[in-house]
């Protein structure tokens, strides 16, 4: 199975399962739990359901295209499920059979595995689903989001498209999956992720001072604007704004541009306004 | 009759951590739950766990409730009813309450008087018809490490059920028949996916797994045996003992196979087999191999990457040397288990080639070249980076080398290795590997070809984790390293104590998120034991080592009282996990732990352990408290020709003189930490103090003799407490 089978075995599958499809986030984010679907939609009472692929950008992953396993970028499937349906694991497993893997053939365990995001206020319980000893898949029930206490539960489950892909396909080398039509995942990616990386531990041709300097100036001027979007009741700008935010300081944090105490501060900064944001969400009733 | 109850609460998979405490949990709570509700069974219950399942029985539970009966006492009769005998709002009021009419009430006895009186009588209800109370009690009592919300409440008016995870399933049966309850879920979530969990006669098997019908099918069951049955078919082992001991047999026979045997380690690292039975409901063993070209890693790397990241178990030939190989317990019985082998090499090849990709890039960079990065890792947001931790610890334990064990030829090397116990923080292997620090960065100290007492010192400074004389590092492990190792080891520990605590972090009943106990207790080990870990012979005392220690924070500021009874408790925990008796520690440990040596504390309580049965150092000890009550704030300083010269019955004369006599051999025995012989010379005072006591009367009325002979008695006493305060061993 192709890479570009997998999403599509997974979107025909969720879609069966009564799930909207949406599309990746355009913006840079650190996982799908970032894009308005998720960090939105699980808030407030109204039920919800939606699958999408979300390219994931972490910076602190980057690797030059050296390491076989280790990426800037990888690609996330993200269900969500509001409430959380009480078959949900079945269903889970279920999907993993659609996508050809043979659960009676397999040792396929929930493993404890908590999740938060200190940026986005949010944390939840649940698992990482781990199939012959390798985590495919992070299963969390949501507890909060922007601080913002949920109600109904929403269950989120993000598949990792390429360590299931490197499975189906047998593969050791994420650059030799085949990415679709006889293309490999290295033709179509291995340059980004070489540029990319050299980017983001700022191996850029601009001294260091200035290179932090233009990003915490970015970060600085997003987080303003960020707040005057949401004091003139945008929310939806005032979050991409904020995701900017966010990934400007995981550069900040990757190139070595910032210290431990500062470190902190720009990590509380983003959450507050996370905070703000989803309780403003929350407010407009944008979720009834 | 007598009828059996079973409860089981069918859940998503529970941490495996917590599944142990949850097994004694379920037991306990419905025990404790029986009881509030008299309800009388013929034993305990008892508990099981697997990760999707929290079960409870009680084989023989009887049929009712045993009857209640109560006497509720109201006003007093003086205040009940008026001179001409009418009853007064008060009688009336508490009559109404119990719907009955004053004359039913009684009149009741008691110290303070007769008082109205209703006796309360119920007749026990059938057990069916308060089971489901018991239940919702039950459910409530759980407690869990991190608990979550799922939309689910119960009818007892209390609200939102938390749990461990979803529960998905309950059992509830009595004499073979379901006792009706329901979880009840959100008007928010209900819907035709989100239902409510009644209590039903069904459990669920394994998943995928089945020996007859659908996996993962409804198994309709009717008692505990046909239940426990029923999940055997089913691939579900209830009992947590007999996976536990699949698991072994299957280890050894595939260990067997593979020309080996399960590494040693695993007995180091034994919460992997601790952790495993409750990682699986069906356990079986498969056999793997990894590329013999990773076996150059160092073993370390190895086995952390097999046990902690995979839970795997390495293996070993004859001469304990890693194979390339290992034992994976998976949670089903594969009809191809070659598949999940090829599977499970895959991802643990995959984290060996990161582990020798971080192996050949870190050995690039020194550690010494590191300490600037370890300027941007966080060790405490008051007490700075681990750059400052490492610096502090590396000008505090070249202080204890030359200082405090007065070897100097120690304070460098151990001055180099405290600057350098943090730097592999900052390598690409600890950040993967975190349960390596401290072991990586000896390692590539060693590779860099930094002495042995530099690396090994970094190799060991996280230890000793436990408080028993044996615990790792052992005197051989250390070699060359021993006193470095100490000074640096002690070093890390104290700063992270004395820090922590005066940031204002102190552990708090079961929360120690910081280990701050594991590091205290580790300090006050290293003291305790330090001949046989360094050959040193020192009993060096609590106090000066924490006040070095704080001098990078300007002292303990207000926090040294709390610090020095900590570090106390810790000492004492110590010691009575070494089997010492907690009078005697309480005695050696009267000085106050500023003032206390661990060694000394220890020793003192080999020697009374020794003495346990002499009669004469228990009457020593029962007259030295009358001796501390009689001299309270008087002073022994006291020219010895006055006293003498003053004294005058013999009693006191011969006590005057066996003091003289004996005092110095005791003080030089205790000088030169042979606390047997200064027992033994306090113990034959015995005879003379106690005729002392007997003929002699302290408080004579001649001031002269009076001031004499409270000096006699505070000399008795000071030279006992120097040593221990033995009051202390007395059984009250």
């Amino acid at each position: 199975m192709t890479f570009q089978d997998l999403i599509l075995k997974l979107s025909a599958f969720w879609a069966s399962q009564g799930c909207l499809l949406q599309q990746p986030l355009d913006l840079e984010v650190g996982a799908g739990t970032s894009h308005p679907e998720t960090l939105f939609r699980v808030l407030g009472p109204k039920p919800w359901s939606v699958g999408y692929v979300q390219p994931s950008r972490r910076p602190d992953d980057g690797r030059f295209g050296q390491n076989p396993n280790r990426l800037f970028k990888h690609h996330q499937y993200q269900v969500i499920l509001k409430p959380s349906p009480d078959e949900v694991q079945q269903t889970y497993l279920e999907s993993l059979e659609a996508c050809g893997i043979n659960p009676r053939q397999h040792d396929i365990r929930f493993e404890e595995d908590n999740w938060e995001s200190p940026t986005l206020g949010a944390w939840g319980i649940g698992w990482q689903v781990m199939l012959d000893g390798m985590e495919i898949t992070q299963f969390t029930y949501f507890q909060q989001m922007g601080g913002i206490d949920l109600a109904p539960i929403s269950c989120e489950i993000t598949y990792g498209l390429e360590r299931i892909a490197m499975f189906l396909q047998r593969v050791d080398n994420v650059f030799d999956l085949e990415w679709g039509g006889g293309v490999k995942y290295g033709e179509v990616r291995l340059q980004e992720e070489i540029e990319e990386s050299k980017y983001a531990f700022g191996q850029v041709d601009m001294p260091a001072e200035e290179f932090s300097a233009l990003h915490r100036d970015l970060f600085e001027k997003y987080l303003g604007f960020s707040d005057r979007l949401l004091a003139s009741g945008l929310v939806w700008p005032a979050l991409e704004h904020c995701l900017k935010c966010s990934h400007l300081f995981n550069i900040l944090d990757s190139s070595g541009s910032i210290g431990v105490t500062e470190r902190t501060t720009y990590i509380l900064r983003v959450r507050q306004l996370a905070v703000k944001i989803a309780k403003a969400y929350v407010e407009k009733g944008a979720v009834a | 009759m007598d009828r059996e109850l079973l409860i089981e609460i069918g859940c998503e998979e529970i941490p495996a951590s917590w599944l142990p405490g949850l097994t004694v949990q379920v037991a306990k709570h419905l025990d404790a739950r029986l009881k509030e509700f008299r309800l009388t069974p013929e034993s305990k219950a008892e508990g099981f766990s697997t990760p999707r399942r929290l079960t409870a029985r009680v084989a023989k539970l009887g049929e009712r409730q045993t009857d209640f009966e109560e006497l509720v006492t109201g006003p007093p009769v003086s205040a009940a009813f008026k001179p001409d005998g009418e009853a007064t709002p008060a009688a009336t009021g508490f009559a109404k309450k119990y719907g009955v009419e004053v004359s039913a009430l009684e009149k009741h006895d008691t110290p303070k008087g007769t008082y109205l009186a209703y006796r309360v009588r119920q007749r026990g209800k059938a057990t069916v018809d308060v089971l489901a109370e018991v239940m919702g009690g039950l459910l409530r009592d759980l407690t869990f490490p991190k608990q979550m919300r799922w939309d689910a409440f119960l009818e007892d008016g209390k609200g939102d059920l938390v749990f461990a995870r979803p529960i998905r399933w309950l059992v509830l049966m009595y004499g073979g028949r379901v006792v009706p309850f329901v979880i009840r879920r959100t008007e928010l979530a209900q819907g035709p996916t989100v239902q409510d969990i009644r209590s039903g006669s069904n459990t669920y098997g394994h998943r995928f797994l089945t020996t007859s019908g659908r996996a993962g099918r409804a198994i309709k069951i009717k008692t505990f045996e046909d239940y426990q049955n029923r999940l055997l078919e089913n691939f579900v082992i209830l009992d947590r003992a007999e996976r536990e001991s699949k698991i072994r047999r299957e280890l050894e026979t595939h260990a067997r196979k593979l020309g080996g045997r399960v590494s040693g380690l695993v007995a180091a690292h034994s919460s992997l087999l601790q952790e495993v039975p409750d990682l699986v409901e069906y356990p079986s063993v498969v056999a793997g191999h990894f590329p013999v070209e990773f076996l150059q890693l160092p073993e370390e790397v190895l086995t952390t990457t097999m046990i902690h990241h995979q839970h795997y178990f390495p293996v070993v030939d004859e001469e304990g040397k890693l194979k390339p190989a290992f034992l994976a317990v998976t949670n089903t019985q594969a009809e191809k288990p070659e598949i999940i082998a090829r599977n499970s090499e895959r991802v643990l090849t995959a984290r060996l080639r990161d582990a020798r990709f971080f192996w050949d890039a870190d050995r690039k960079v020194t550690l010494e070249s590191r300490i600037e990065r370890l300027g941007t890792i966080l060790f405490h947001k008051k007490l700075g980076s681990y750059r400052e931790k490492a610096e502090r610890v590396s000008s505090l334990a070249s202080w204890i080398a030359s200082e405090a064990f007065t070897h100097s030829d120690a304070s460098e090397p151990a001055a180099t290795a405290g600057r350098l116990c943090k730097a592999d923080l900052a390598t690409d292997m600890v950040r993967e590997l975190t349960e390596l620090q401290g072991t990586m960065g000896g390692i590539y100290a060693r590779e860099e070809g930094l002495p042995e007492a530099v690396w090994k010192a970094i190799y060991f400074h996280y230890l000793p984790i436990g408080v028993e004389a044996d615990a790792p590092p052992s005197r051989q492990q250390l070699g060359a390293a021993a006193i470095t190792w100490a000074a640096v080891a002690l070093a890390d520990k104290l700063d992270t104590v004395v820090g922590m605590f005066t940031a204002g972090e102190r552990p708090t009943g079961s929360r120690d998120p910081l280990g701050l106990r594991r590091h205290a207790q580790g300090a006050v080990k290293i003291l305790a034991d330090l001949p046989e870990l360094t050959g040193l012979d020192l009993r060096l005392e609590v106090g000066p080592l924490l006040a070095r220690a704080a001098e990078p924070f300007g002292g303990y500021g207000d926090g040294s009282g709390p610090l020095l009874s900590f570090m106390g408790d810790r000492l004492a925990y110590l010691l009575e996990q070494r089997g010492f008796d907690v009078r005697s520690v309480r005695a050696v440990m009267a000085a106050g732990i500023e003032r206390v040596s661990p060694l000394e504390a220890r020793r003192k309580l080999e020697a009374l352990a020794q003495m346990a049965g002499s009669q004469a150092l228990l009457g020593v000890a029962t007259l030295l408290k009358r001796v501390k009550n009689i001299t309270k704030g008087v002073s022994s300083d006291v020219p010895a020709n006055a006293i003498s010269s003053a004294l005058k019955e013999p009693a006191e004369l011969a006590l005057w003189a066996e003091l003289e006599q004996r005092a110095p051999a005791i003080r030089a025995a205790a000088a030169k930490g042979d606390y047997r012989e200064a027992f033994s010379g306090i113990a034959a005072l015995q005879p003379t103090v106690a005729k002392f006591f007997d003929d002699v009367l302290v408080n004579a009325e001649d001031a002269d003799l009076r001031t004499a002979r409270l000096a006699l008695v505070a000399t008795l006493r000071d030279l006992i407490l120097d040593i221990a305060d033995i009051s202390e061993i007395v059984a009250d």
